[in-house]
């Protein structure tokens, strides 16, 4: 009987090889998909964090002390200096047209106030609708305008002959310094492309479940996919759905090899966690396939709710906003997407290199996703024999 | 003989408006009729922008778990720990005594974050030094790291006046003067448009643009995709339909799909914004103006496109992950100025780019026509070409119709 099993299954394996040459959506869909996801997000964040990006500076005063400002901004690694508005309302302008993302004010007589002690302001604006342009040079206009404020405070304080080793002491009482636990350089493709490949990757895992399922239901082609695998469900399933298990989990694996040996990615454990990982994400989200394609044994309704689910994915996973700060019940609707399980055991094995044991958890709860087509076994293979739902 | 001429022009006229007219009644009953079509127009229009502005609803972190590790056990430590625990995007969750065992609640999830103060801080603060304080953040999210170091060095700046103004004293610079020293230059960082740095109000506008392209988009897929799949021909227009010219199918089919996202751009961009308190400070005639390049090209972009998909499901497998492309495309998040030249050029084919821009500029940035000109005028360049591209398109399957029946 296992022996029957096993020639069913080989069976079906190859009846699915035979179909997925011949429709080019298998190819599309798989290979070219993940391709270009990878070409793209690679040479996009390729900067790792934007630099230079382009400020406006209103310098009503015009003095060398304004202008040494501006040159010690120049100098940051975020800002670039593009125009220079003559006044507030056209850098505003400016900055509504998208051209600058922060424009610094420096008022008239800037530097006479400075040397007679009136204490005179600099005031710069960023723009927030663009919130990772904005944080990151509001943090550097920030650390400028500081840096030329204890400019002044030291020259004073030696004026008034106070003793150099006391000076520091006066000026910055106490020091912050700011550790990034994982991922030092604070580069916004780390963060971002670990959810989003795997988003993708899930999202693709399952619409080629369902789709490669639910054609066979649409076309009426079920009970010759049935015959083929001896009657059994079992080796239907897993025939048919064995390609697609190899050839993602390849992708997925080639995603981990361009993240952190490409790309040198934080990877503070072994790379083969990531690879367990990638092929216990992929199985789980063929499971939850089956479970949309078994639930709604018609193509195009499962096709559109996988997709749905798919695309939530990515805000589950809880990176771009962290799940435990979103409405109470989120946490508990994202345990039912395999990119959350898959997203703690990236964030505790590749960026915080914990003891693998911490992971357990995530990797049963991955595990467990199996379960989920028993749920929808009997109605599947009533569909796949019956034939009784619509076909569009 | 002129009046003849006239009737007959007249009679053009109406028969041109009769065919439109049957195009989109035609139209109408096909979408309706059609559950798949239905979801995509009607429910997904409706559900999606409700959905995420939820899930984004918290702008910020709010009472992010950290914890202490006091090595100084002094007044000071303790003030400077009281001062982060008040601000309102952190709470110190629990005090350790080693680093080793605030590690172990890191790793364990229970904080996201670890502030340690050394031994020597309050010796150093009072000796006249410079003290240190260390801190770790979490940077599996980019907004634990943003808040736990905003809410840290806040409390630090705030701490440290005092004792710049105390040890100024010691030193015999006071009142006035002291005061100046302290802070010579005073620096004044203001955030503009989305005051509170949120991130739904930086984030949902351009998700609520994407959402009706990519709607739109599938589900104009999805009708081509089944008049190929069903039709007798496995063409594209249905054969009792296109007996006008092509152009009388495209527009009748068009005005269709306007007519409906006129109705949802109302609610997705004039009910969604205020329901959720998302920026809406545009002027709400500078919308409208800037929404009818926008639906025209999405139409005719997506209505070009559909004329390839073979099957009703194939748009949404081969597709649906694009949105996610579309949405850094969009230049939100990773800023336009930083995207390199080949990527901006692929950006500027879709609709979706330069509607998120123009969008966000006049409602977020309350920026007017005259200053998203760029952005407005490659939406018209796109109708313009979009529509060429689809009755090249459309023309060419009714062709392949007519040829197919003429074989029969």
């Amino acid at each position: 009987m296992p022996n029957n099993i096993f020639t069913a299954t080989v069976d079906t394996l190859n009846r699915e090889m035979k179909r997925m040459v011949g429709r080019p959506i298998y190819f599309i869909s798989t290979v070219l998909t993940m391709a270009f996801c990878y070409v793209f997000f690679f040479t996009f964040f390729n900067e790792g964090q934007p630099n230079k990006m382009p400020i406006g500076i209103v310098d009503l005063d015009n003095s060398s002390l304004s202008r040494q400002f501006v040159r010690n901004l120049e100098a940051t690694q975020q800002a670039q200096i593009v125009i220079y508005p003559s006044s507030h309302k056209e850098a505003r302008e400016e900055m509504q047209r998208g051209n600058i993302y922060a424009f610094v004010e420096i008022k008239h007589n800037f530097a006479s106030d400075a040397i007679t002690n009136r204490r005179p302001a600099i005031t710069f604006y960023v723009n927030d609708s663009y919130l990772i342009a904005g944080s990151l040079l509001l943090k550097d206009i920030t650390y400028m305008s500081a840096a030329t404020s204890i400019g002044m405070q030291r020259k004073v304080l030696r004026a008034k002959g106070i003793d150099e080793s006391r000076i520091m002491g006066i000026i910055q009482p106490i020091v912050l310094n700011t550790h990034l636990i994982g991922n030092p350089w604070a580069n916004y493709g780390t963060y971002l492309l670990n959810v989003i490949l795997p988003g993708i990757l899930q999202l693709m895992v399952i619409l080629m479940t369902i789709f490669s399922i639910g054609v066979e239901l649409k076309e009426r082609t079920s009970r010759e996919w049935l015959k083929t695998a001896d009657d059994s469900m079992f080796a239907a399933m897993t025939g048919k759905l064995l390609p697609y298990t190899v050839i993602f989990t390849a992708l997925g694996i080639i995603c981990n090899m361009l993240l952190y040996k490409h790309m040198h990615y934080p990877l503070n454990s072994s790379i083969g966690w990531m690879y367990l990982a990638t092929f216990v994400f992929v199985i789980a989200s063929q499971a939850m396939g089956i479970l949309f394609i078994g639930l709604t044994p018609v193509l195009r309704d499962a096709v559109t709710f996988g997709g749905v689910f798919g695309m939530l994915g990515v805000t589950f996973a809880g990176s771009t906003f962290p799940i435990e700060q979103m409405p109470v019940g989120t946490r508990i609707f994202s345990d039912f997407f395999p990119i959350h399980h898959y997203f703690n055991i990236y964030v505790n094995q590749a960026l915080n290199g914990v003891a693998i044991h911490n992971s357990f958890v995530s990797f049963l709860l991955l595990l467990s996703f199996i379960i989920a087509p028993f749920f929808v076994y009997v109605r599947l293979k009533k569909a796949a024999i019956n034939q009784n739902f619509p076909i569009k | 003989m002129d009046s003849q001429k006239n009737i007959s022009l007249f009679k053009k006229i109406i028969s041109i408006f009769k065919d439109t007219l049957l195009v989109i009644r035609h139209e109408f009953k096909t979408m309706f009729k059609d559950r798949g079509v239905v979801i995509m127009f009607v429910l997904a229009p409706l559900a999606y922008p409700i959905l995420y502005c939820s899930l984004y609803m918290n702008e910020t972190l709010i009472d992010v778990p950290i914890a202490s590790v006091d090595y100084s056990r002094s007044k000071e430590s303790r003030e400077l720990l009281r001062h982060i625990d008040a601000t309102q995007n952190v709470k110190i969750a629990s005090t350790y005594s080693t680093l080793a065992e605030a590690k172990q609640a890191y790793n364990d999830k229970k904080v996201h974050g670890v502030i340690y103060i050394p031994a020597d801080f309050s010796k150093k603060l009072n000796t006249g030094e410079q003290a240190n304080v260390s801190i770790y953040c979490d940077i599996s999210s980019f907004m634990y790291y943003r808040i736990i170091n905003q809410a840290c060095n806040n409390s630090i700046i705030d701490m440290n006046s005092e004792i710049q103004i105390n040890r100024l004293n010691e030193v015999g610079i006071t009142g006035e003067s002291a005061k100046i020293v302290s802070n010579p230059i005073p620096y004044e960082g203001q955030i503009l448009f989305n005051e509170g740095a949120g991130f739904a109000s930086f984030l949902m506008p351009a998700i609520l643009m994407l959402i009706i392209q990519q709607t739109l988009f599938l589900g104009i897929g999805m009708i081509a995709g089944t008049s190929r799949g069903e039709n007798r021909f496995h063409v594209l227009v249905n054969s009792n339909i296109h007996r006008g010219r092509t152009i009388r199918v495209v527009i009748g089919k068009s005005i269709c799909y306007l007519l409906m996202y006129g109705v949802w751009s109302f609610f997705i961009l004039g009910v969604v914004p205020h329901a959720f308190n998302l920026p809406h400070i545009g002027i709400t005639l500078d919308i409208i103006k800037f929404m009818i390049p926008y639906l025209l090209a999405v139409v005719f972009f997506s209505m070009t496109i559909s004329v390839f998909l073979p099957h009703r499901e194939t748009g949404m497998v081969i597709f649906l992950f694009f949105s996610l492309i579309l949405l850094f495309l969009s230049g939100v998040s990773w800023p336009p100025s930083n995207i390199n030249w080949f990527w901006k050029t692929f950006a500027w084919i879709f609709p979706s780019t330069h509607g998120a821009q123009g969008y966000i500029k006049i409602n977020t940035m309350g920026a007017d026509i005259s200053h998203i000109r760029y952005e407005y005028v490659s939406l018209w360049i796109q109708t313009a070409v979009y529509f060429i591209t689809t009755c090249w398109a459309y023309r060419w399957q009714i062709r392949r119709s007519y040829k197919k029946l003429s074989n029969e």
